[in-house]
């Protein structure tokens, strides 16, 4: 068995696992090191929480409140009432009022570092033309999780054309740093590849000639992220922290869960959650719930690195190493045919 | 690190409602409390969110509603109260632990758990609702009921949740 993710290794710590997982840990040591790792962690989270010291008047006050007026509703009423003092002096009190509010909104809030001119709609409004501006080759390295996905989280690494954007490669890597899956499709080239790794072996599909570069998948995913987005950004609810750190301002912005849902639409955003940088407005990281086609889904997508490309000659190939098997097919309409003719082609013979 | 026991309360619907109450605020009023403080980072809201939630788990109780597992039920509502509580804050002004000094710390605070405090408070909200939501206890089914989060996301987002908290420890 491969070794776990950082969320089995968790649930491991918390006795929440799966036998297959605690069986793994028992036989390996490099995971038995992680949940050692792990479990002092939350021993302190643990110790934190119940440190927390419990009013002793808590319970009286629920009591009062349970036997007091039947219209009761939340406990702000219970508290004792103490009467504005502002009230006693009349009107001198209202430029007092207008004084705190200046010198809170002009000299405070900016020192606590606070939106004063950007809200969370607009920061992710400006991260979405992030999304889609820029030009020349860009290498993006990301850390995805899908939910359901065999091997997850895995990383890919995506270099693409943002002049020509049919013109890209793909390639998913698993935990273990081996490629899984990977394809690449350059128009000015016409050449299409694909590989697909499979019981140790790599296995490419070159096809040449391609006359109709197909959809662009980056594309695809660039679409589905802005749409998450654009939905985010529609929400009235979103939260914004703002994080000054050694490596500059971020922004958080979350959208709490909901339960309602909305059964008519093609893609549903139950709960998000985006880490944009605060001076360039790129998106590092990416969590969101949903159904998309009525398909549940949890994905969470985070930025490695982002680097400009220079050498790009070869760089949208799909380079074959030792004992890789390369096969040579025929252009199609769609990929997923052009790969299993290819191969039914080279198993035909075999038999 | 066990879960705290499932509270099941099938039992017949005559109970009075206050005396459940009573008995089930005895039961997790502490913990319920302390999640919320967590939660909030401040001790008068976590005071008020806790005692709406037994207020309205009197008017639930009253109504007739479901009394399985209540445990679950009131940290659901817990965890609702605290996000509403914290979205009136932001508001005014986006909320963050660091900067509150209205807190009070636990006088027996060692320095290790004072800068872990630290820490937790100063993570976004989704992860010191997870944190606390574990470290109150809860299962990782339970959490997802109260965080409203899908229970096969529950350990990767924990563990995520962890490694930024780890992060700030340094």
């Amino acid at each position: 068995m491969r070794c776990l993710t950082d969320g089995e290794i968790q649930a491991v710590v918390d006795d929440e696992a799966t036998i297959e997982s605690r069986d793994h840990v028992e036989t390996c040591q490099q995971c038995r090191e992680r949940v050692s790792e792990r479990r002092p962690h939350m021993t302190t989270l643990f110790a934190v929480v119940h440190a927390e010291a419990v009013p002793s008047a808590i319970e009286a006050r629920l009591r009062h409140a349970m036997t007091s007026s039947s219209d009761v509703r939340g406990s702000t009423v219970l508290r004792a009432s103490t009467r504005s003092q502002w009230r006693r002096v009349g009107w001198v009190s209202a430029l007092a009022t207008a004084a705190a509010i200046a010198v809170f909104v002009g000299v405070i809030l900016p020192r606590l570092g606070a939106p004063m001119t950007l809200s969370a709609s607009e920061i992710l409004g400006r991260s979405l033309q992030t999304l889609s501006a820029g030009s020349g080759v860009e290498l993006l390295e990301y850390e995805v999780a899908v939910d359901g996905m065999s091997h997850s989280p895995v990383v890919i690494r995506q270099l693409i054309d943002r002049d020509n954007p049919n013109r890209y490669r793909i390639a998913s890597y698993g935990p273990d740093g081996v490629i899984r899956t990977a394809i690449s499709q350059d128009p000015l080239a016409q050449r299409r590849s694909q590989l697909i790794h499979v019981d140790g072996v790599n296995y490419i599909v070159r096809v040449g000639a391609i006359n109709n570069p197909v959809l662009s998948l980056p594309q695809m995913a660039q679409a589905l992220v802005e749409t998450s987005i654009g939905i985010m950004q529609a929400k009235s609810d979103q939260q914004l922290t703002i994080e000054d750190g050694p490596s500059g301002r971020r922004y958080i912005i979350e959208v709490p869960p909901v339960t309602r849902q909305n059964p008519a639409a093609t893609l549903d955003i139950f709960s998000a959650r985006a880490v944009i940088n605060g001076q360039d407005f790129h998106i590092q990281e990416f969590e969101a719930t949903g159904a998309l086609l009525k398909q549940p889904f949890s994905v969470s997508v985070k930025l490695r690195s982002q680097t400009q490309a220079t050498n790009i000659s070869t760089g949208f190939e799909i380079e074959p190493g030792p004992g890789d098997v390369v096969l040579d097919g025929e252009p199609g309409d769609d990929p997923v045919m052009e790969l299993l003719t290819t191969i039914l082609r080279a198993v035909g013979p075999a038999k | 690190m066990n879960s705290l026991k499932t509270t099941e309360v099938v039992g017949p619907v005559s109970i009075d409602p206050q005396a459940e109450v009573l008995r089930l605020f005895s039961e997790h009023g502490t913990a319920l409390f302390r999640f919320c403080r967590s939660t909030l980072g401040n001790a008068t809201d976590a005071e008020d969110v806790t005692q709406e939630t037994f207020l309205k788990l009197l008017r639930h109780l009253q109504a007739g509603g479901d009394r399985r597992n209540l445990k679950s039920w009131l940290f659901t509502v817990a965890a609702n109260g605290c996000r509403d509580r914290a979205r009136v804050r932001l508001r005014w002004l986006p909320w963050r632990a660091e900067l509150d000094h209205r807190t009070v710390e636990p006088v027996d605070d060692t320095p290790d758990l004072h800068r872990a405090r630290q820490a937790l408070r100063a993570l976004a909200p989704r992860d010191r609702l997870l944190l606390s939501l574990r470290a109150s206890g809860l299962s990782y089914k339970e959490m997802a009921a109260a965080a409203g989060i899908r229970e096969q996301s529950i350990g990767r987002l924990l563990a995520r949740a962890v490694d930024r908290w780890k992060r700030r420890l340094v």
